[in-house]
């Protein structure tokens, strides 16, 4: 004890952990005064700092831990403020309770040395993917309170009728993992203990917010996330329509369908005419359209080669309708044989997805109207917490 | 790419404006009995195609038997060069921007003397918005036609016909371009277009048995099927580009971009984990996450900087799209067309890099040299498709055609000088159909050249300065030729000029014709010549 988890992404870091609950008598004698105010600390707050946050929301109650019961928290801050928890580790003596520091990401390379040398810790640095499956199964093997962990969107387009739905991952294998961060990782799971990392692609979270940033002057993911739910993205895309004036019935694209993300900008009266949150919408719609079009490739592309790629878990954002405009390779045969195969599910996991609804059931009708159906997009609660 | 800058009803004020300060007769040559036309109106550039016959000397000889004959006439030549007058038909393209469209129209109306043409095909984004001016001034019916039908099908031509036609770009290679020798068979390729979105298309050859005239006759077609397709590609370089740069032009955009640091905006894989990550081999200056670092920073990025970071995320973007549907197919050759190119080093580097990556060596991107006028050249084969265009073999004349990047303001800064850019592609049909050499082993791994002076620079020098040592002596046999000649020695002045400009464009851009070789230098000499009717200086 204290039971951590880290996970030092390249925008963000993930903090997990574990309070016992079950603490004896005697232990509670045993135990060092930093501990005590580490778990006073953790837990009395849902805020540290000025940018540190506990998604309360997602906290796991009574959990059986290595045989201990507690809750589980989740806490995130970004890393650009490593440093100060790093400062923080210090000031509280966390190197007196001689306990490890499991931690996994990047940073756990990139800030060995500081640990070592300001906070005097030593990080038991993890495989990043490792952790990412073993934490996705586990996850869904725990439930979430009681619920079901993986869920999906059923008519997702309609706001009326989209309703969440529980699903159950029975028989997770194969699947294609998206892992998105700052930037994607697509990883092809056949087993528990054999996976490997397909293809990634640089246009992830980081570039949405980046953009965002640049384009709207917001300054944090959520207001990002905020402009985009109020705007417009077609006065910015170029629609199918904006050119041919309708379908493109040789391509079978529907005239809705984006033919060019921010085509409409080339001209000046459009740039003047569009609202900052037009253009944080048409940010957030194009690098979702992308990383799907990817994800799906991928799972063609693996399925065909490999394994049965069974299940493309989406655990991430649905951003929009016109994700996989351009994939219509349901008409030309390559779908059914996909269908037969059953390919059945994408996960997408990340912080991109956090809090993004509209993204992630703009994702599954997309996913369920090109794939008539065989594709279901399935999101899990704990998307970003999974490694 | 509906984006135009010209309205159709544009004043006659702004067309003195507009007006061409080059003597358009030197960019619409032939143009009295033109015939098929075909227009490519694309957002910013128009290509204009029409077939012309030229009428010019040519020398043949005929060679006399004198085997059988007495000894008394040995004093008759063996043979005898006698000099015709022969038509050519001749393909002739022209590129520029949509502001001078309604002056080319014009000036194209007033010279046209012989045509029955009715109708003119029409293609590409911005065949709407032209079509009443178009026919209006040339009082021609505009047939509007699919851009990706236009663009395979003036893909497959110039695969077939132009030799050294696609290349492969490789910034840091010498020489940086490989020119491939024409494969007998390029079926089946995938074309991945570039323009505002991306269209990857696969293009086979299928068979078709058609019933003609009471016999079946199987004949090969071009199908191509649209397999894929993204929405981040041109338009968004420069829609992007537009809202973060402040810049309005592309070309501007991506010489921004030629001058950029994109580290300093991108998320690279050493920022988030201090180095290399070694187990999945993913090397410390990959980009993990475009424009990464432009959310947490409170500092201004320049535009530079932001421009190159752009133009990664989409050439990546692309290249891995391609790769991923190249796999799925199970292709090896990607051909790269659309504006977001256009013979852009820059570009073409980034793609080709990318393309690398994704594929790990095993997908080659290749470019193609008249990548611009393929919307044009397919029109006009849809238009011309009577007349059988496929039968016959095409060469390029390389009088005529201006040449790739001859328009690239890095290189060529003497020609940006130009008011507006106008690129030429002429293509003139040969008599006989070129076949491969029957006792060829191998046709497509034959090179007749021994000496490839793209590569060889030494070579490159000793050829061009020897060829430009010889012209005098060329000039003064042309004017010799044709004793009876009033104003053989004004033509042969202005060969020597083209001849001249040629090889001064070839030191500085060798690959302007693809592969240069000592054949090719001759021929180039020869079609000058031509040109200005010479067609043989040692007949005397």
């Amino acid at each position: 004890f204290p039971w951590f988890g880290l996970d030092i992404g390249g925008t963000l870091v993930k903090l997990v952990y574990f309070e016992p609950k079950d603490i004896t008598a005697e232990e509670e004698e045993e135990e060092v005064e930093s501990l005590k105010s580490i778990r006073k600390y953790l837990t009395s707050n849902v805020a540290y700092g000025s940018t540190g946050i506990r998604d309360v929301h997602l906290e796991l109650k009574d959990l059986t831990l290595c045989g201990r019961k507690g809750n589980l928290h989740f806490i995130r801050f970004p890393t650009h403020d490593m440093p100060a928890f790093i400062q923080m580790g210090r000031d509280k003596n966390f190197s007196s309770l001689h306990t490890v520091f499991c931690a996994t990401g990047g940073g756990a390379y990139k800030f060995e040395q500081d640990f070592l040398t300001i906070g005097d810790l030593q990080l038991c640095k993890l495989d990043e993917l490792d952790c990412l499956v073993k934490g996705i199964l586990y996850i869904d093997s725990v439930g979430f309170n009681g619920r079901s962990q993986c869920y999906y969107f059923e008519n997702p387009a309609d706001s009326e009728k989209c309703q969440k739905l529980p699903f159950d991952l029975k028989n997770p294998y194969p699947l294609l993992l998206v892992n998105i961060g700052s930037g994607v990782s697509i990883l092809a799971v056949y087993s528990k203990d054999n996976y490997k990392r397909v293809t990634g692609t640089s246009l992830g979270g980081g570039t949405f917010f980046g953009l965002c940033c640049l384009l709207t002057g917001c300054t944090t993911f959520e207001e990002a996330l905020e402009m985009a739910s109020r705007g417009d993205s077609t006065k910015v895309d170029k629609l199918v329509r904006d050119i041919y004036g309708g379908d493109y019935e040789r391509f079978g694209l529907p005239g809705w369908a984006v033919a060019s993300s921010f085509g409409n900008m080339m001209s000046k009266e459009k740039r003047e005419a569009v609202s900052k949150e037009d253009l944080a919408r048409a940010t957030l719609i194009t690098i979702t359209n992308n990383i799907g079009s990817i994800a799906r490739m991928c799972a063609l592309n693996e399925c065909l080669n490999v394994v049965m790629c069974d299940r493309v878990f989406f655990i991430g954002e649905v951003k929009t309708l016109h994700m996989w405009i351009n994939l219509t390779e349901d008409k030309h045969g390559y779908y059914l044989e996909v269908e037969e195969k059953n390919i059945n599910q994408v996960i997408f996991v990340g912080n991109f997805l956090r809090i993004n609804t509209i993204a992630m059931r703009l994702l599954a009708y997309a996913l369920d109207y090109w794939s008539k159906g065989q594709l279901k997009a399935l999101f899990s609660e704990h998307e970003v917490f999974l490694t | 790419m509906a984006e135009c800058g010209a309205s159709g009803s544009g004043s006659s004020g702004d067309s003195l404006d507009k007006s061409i300060t080059l003597p358009p007769d030197e960019i619409f040559r032939n143009l009295e009995n033109a015939k098929r036309f075909a227009i490519d109106i694309g957002g910013s550039l128009t290509k204009l195609a029409y077939y012309s016959t030229v009428q010019h000397k040519v020398a043949r000889v005929r060679s006399f038997d004198h085997s059988g004959k007495d000894t008394e006439h040995d004093h008759e030549p063996p043979y005898e060069i006698s000099v015709q007058e022969e038509v050519t038909a001749r393909l002739h393209f022209v590129k520029f921007e949509n502001t001078y469209i309604e002056a080319c129209l014009d000036f194209i109306k007033d010279h046209l003397v012989n045509t029955e043409t009715k109708v003119i095909p029409a293609t590409g984004g911005g065949a709407y918005k032209f079509k009443d001016l178009i026919e209006e001034k040339l009082q021609l019916k505009v047939d509007k036609e699919d851009v990706m039908t236009c663009l395979i099908k003036g893909c497959n031509f110039v695969l077939k016909n132009i030799p050294h036609e696609a290349f492969m770009y490789q910034k840091d290679s010498d020489p940086e371009f490989r020119f491939q020798t024409n494969h007998p068979n390029i079926f089946p390729y995938l074309l991945v277009n570039i323009g505002s979105g991306v269209s990857i298309v696969k293009v086979r050859l299928s068979s078709v048995e058609r019933v003609s005239g009471g016999a079946a006759v199987v004949e090969t077609e071009d199908r191509f099927e649209w397999i894929g397709g993204s929405s981040i590609g041109g338009g968004t370089f420069w829609g992007l580009g537009a809202l973060l740069t402040k810049t309005k032009k592309f070309d501007e955009l991506l010489h921004l971009a030629s001058r950029g640091q994109h580290t300093n905006v991108d998320m690279l894989v050493q920022d988030i984990y201090g180095g290399a990550h070694e187990t999945l081999g993913l090397s410390g200056n990959l980009i993990a996450s475009s424009f990464g670092k432009s959310a947490t920073a409170d500092r201004e990025f320049s535009k530079e900087d932001m421009a190159k970071s752009l133009l990664h995320m989409i050439s990546n973007d692309v290249g891995q799209l391609a790769c991923l549907y190249a796999k799925l197919h199970c292709l090896d050759r990607v051909y790269f067309g659309g504006f977001f190119i256009r013979g852009h080093p820059v570009t073409m580097r980034t793609i080709t890099y990318s393309i690398n990556f994704f594929s790990k060596g095993e997908v080659q991107a290749l470019f193609l040299r008249h990548e611009g006028y393929l919307g044009a050249i397919g029109a006009f084969l849809k238009g011309a498709e009577q007349d059988n265009p496929n039968q016959y073999s095409w060469g390029e004349n390389y009088a005529g055609s201006s040449g790739l990047m001859s328009s690239s303001p890095e290189l060529c800064p003497s020609q940006r000088a130009r008011s507006g850019t106008f690129d030429l592609l002429e293509m003139d049909r040969l008599e006989r159909p070129l076949v491969n050499l029957p006792l060829l082993l191998d046709p497509s791994s034959y090179v007749p050249d021994t000496v490839d002076l793209t590569d060889d620079a030494l070579a490159r020098k000793y050829w061009l300065t020897c060829f430009e040592e010889a012209l005098d002596g060329v000039v003064k046999r042309a004017v010799a030729s044709q004793p009876g000649s009033v104003d053989a020695a004004e033509r042969a002045e202005k060969f020597r000029q083209k001849y001249w400009d040629k090889l001064q464009t070839l030191r500085h851009q060798p690959f302007a014709y693809g592969t240069l070789t000592v054949r090719s230098l001759l021929d180039t000499r020869e079609h000058c010549l031509n040109e200005f009717n010479f067609p043989d200086p040692y007949s005397k």
